[in-house]
């Protein structure tokens, strides 16, 4: 089974990725107001990130939703390291988990109230 | 007229007699100098973090929101829950309901059978346990996967086993080995703590005030989240279907005020969330009302369904709007289970037809929903039905409508993006930031777990 995660893009994320290859399957939400970079993400790996995380879940989209803010911010500089919205992204990722890890410890207690 | 007669105001209460065990007074304080006396404690994960306060219970169960239920229940009457999710008097009731102590604690307190207990909190009196039995509870594991179901016993809306990380299973799970069985009374009626009191209408007062509305109609929903716009819809549709041939009169929205998984929105937000609705104007704030049941939640989806409808029936709701993954968390059961229930019933829990189709089953009525999405085509929300049994998700628009998910929404929230104003009402969203710069989070953590352990919802 695959699964995904959706990064949200704003104009900044969005300047960082504008000519990859996959810039042009950015998906339009709301009428406009938001875009949503989606990532498939296979069982292993889906299994990696809920163990990793405790606080994360599948919702019933198949989406893995809950996750720490300093992960999906991992993920997107993977991206534009790699090049790729493959497995090679989230390897790259897990190379740096633990930090990520204490990063989103931190995150649990406090983020910063717009 | 002719509406007046057929739509008889006020149903009766679940089991037909609303339980009110609070006292007062000179009544009241005769019981607070008992010597046998406890103090309520949390239920904690396997963290320590509090995951349950029974003193929520005594609550709802003192000021009828469980009605008929009296007490705690014995192991005779949980073994009825569990068989056909019934009491002994035979009115259906989802959950065990158990107070659960340790040996040390009950040999402490010097409590037996026949004994008065006082319960305290926070060291003061609060209620009394007229003890009727004390009994061994089993293997929790296996007490828990009882309550919930199996994949292989419950296969019709059971997907996948229950775990540790699923809440309510995990109060279960975590229950002391004793357990203390008897009738409570509130002897020391707590006051509430802001926002909490603006909230507080138990079930009598509730009835009052529909009473008073003129009401007829009314639709519950339940919520343990910050309303959306899709929440929005699915309450003001729910309100041309609940009539039949006519829409109802008003909103009865019940928010679920206790612990939480982490992730969910914290209490407060949910509570003033729903309020902007009204004083905004969303509602006109006669034909909506925000209230509040003390329970710790346990995300039963169809089980959990059951529950509320005996709570708002006791509130005077007379009907329920139930959407998709209802109280659910995860994907341990079927996204419409608790639609299965309000059609078909659920025989493997030995509930043989709809709950309000039963002897002894509920008088509120189900108004089954699917869900709503945005359809930027359109520029309005659209409905997309319901996927279950032979029917299909079917949108009434030929376009692509987009899903609201709560989760993605919290994703929208965290990253600190405003959410777009189709999705959620910016008066809403400011109460998300109202209570994120009091805890320095929007959703609950740990920390704030502990800290609403601390100071509960109430004050002695």
């Amino acid at each position: 089974m695959t699964y995904k995660l959706g990064l949200l893009i704003d104009e900044k994320r969005y300047e960082a990725i504008k000519n990859l290859p996959f810039a042009g399957q950015l998906k339009s939400m709301f009428g406009g107001e938001i875009r949503m970079l989606e990532i498939e993400i296979d069982d292993e790996t889906a299994k990696k990130i809920l163990q990793a995380f405790p606080a994360a879940r599948v919702d019933a989209r198949g989406y893995l939703e809950d996750l720490p803010v300093a992960f999906k911010r991992a993920v997107f500089e993977a991206i534009v390291k790699t090049g790729s919205v493959g497995r090679e992204a989230l390897e790259e990722v897990f190379k740096n988990i633990e930090a990520i890890k204490e990063l989103a410890k931190k995150e649990k207690e406090y983020v910063p109230p717009p | 007229m002719f509406f007046a007669n057929l739509y008889m105001p006020v149903i009766e209460p679940h089991g037909g007699r609303l339980v009110y065990n609070v006292l007062e007074g000179d009544a009241a304080k005769s019981y607070w100098e008992l010597s046998t006396r406890l103090e309520i404690k949390p239920t904690q994960g396997p963290d320590g973090a509090p995951i349950r306060n029974p003193y929520r219970e005594v609550m709802s169960i003192g000021y009828g929101f469980f009605s008929p239920l009296e007490g705690f229940m014995p192991w005779n009457e949980v073994e009825s829950v569990l068989k056909e999710r019934r009491l002994l008097s035979g009115w259906l009731f989802p959950f065990p309901i158990v107070f659960d102590v340790t040996e040390e604690e009950l040999k402490t307190a010097g409590a037996k059978v026949g004994d008065d207990l006082l319960l305290t909190l926070k060291g003061r009196p609060f209620a009394v346990l007229k003890i009727e039995e004390v009994y061994k509870l089993p293997d929790r594991r296996e007490f828990a996967d009882a309550v919930f179901g199996t994949p292989d016993r419950n296969g019709e809306v059971v997907k996948k086993r229950f775990d540790e990380k699923h809440p309510g299973w995990l109060i279960y799970r975590s229950m002391k080995p004793l357990a203390v069985a008897g009738k409570v009374a509130v002897v020391n009626p707590p006051r509430f703590r802001e926002p909490y009191i603006r909230f507080w209408v138990p079930p009598a007062a509730s009835r009052k005030l529909i009473e008073a509305k003129g009401w007829k109609i009314v639709v519950a929903h339940q919520t343990r989240n910050v309303p959306h716009i899709g929440h929005e819809m699915l309450m003001k549709r729910a309100m041309f279907v609940a009539g039949g041939d006519r829409p109802g009169d008003g909103v009865l929205v019940n928010a679920i005020i206790g612990a939480k998984r982490p992730g969910d929105y914290v209490d407060e937000a949910i509570l003033e969330g729903h309020e902007a609705l009204n004083t905004a104007g969303y509602f006109h704030h006669n034909r909506h009302m925000v209230t509040m049941t003390l329970w710790d939640m346990r995300y039963g989806n169809p089980l959990e369904s059951l529950l509320h409808g005996i709570i708002r029936q006791n509130m005077g709701a007379t009907h329920h709007m139930f959407g998709r993954d209802h109280a659910a968390t995860g994907d341990y059961y079927d996204s419409y289970a608790t639609q299965h229930l309000w059609t078909r019933g659920l025989p493997s829990y030995g509930i043989n037809a709809p709950p309000h189709q039963l002897d002894k089953g509920l008088k509120i009525r189900p108004v089954n929903m699917g869900e709503f999405a945005y359809c930027p085509k359109c520029g309005e929300y659209t409905y997309l039905g319901i996927s279950f049994g032979e029917v299909k998700e079917s949108p009434l628009c030929g376009h692509t409508p987009e899903r609201v998910s709560g989760s993605f929404l919290r994703g929208v929230i965290i990253e600190g993006l405003r959410p777009p104003r189709v999705v959620m009402r910016p008066e809403v969203y400011e109460a998300i930031v109202k209570w994120w710069r009091v805890y320095g989070y929007p959703f609950v953590t740990e920390k704030y777990l502990r800290l609403k352990e601390d100071t509960l919802e109430v004050e002695l």
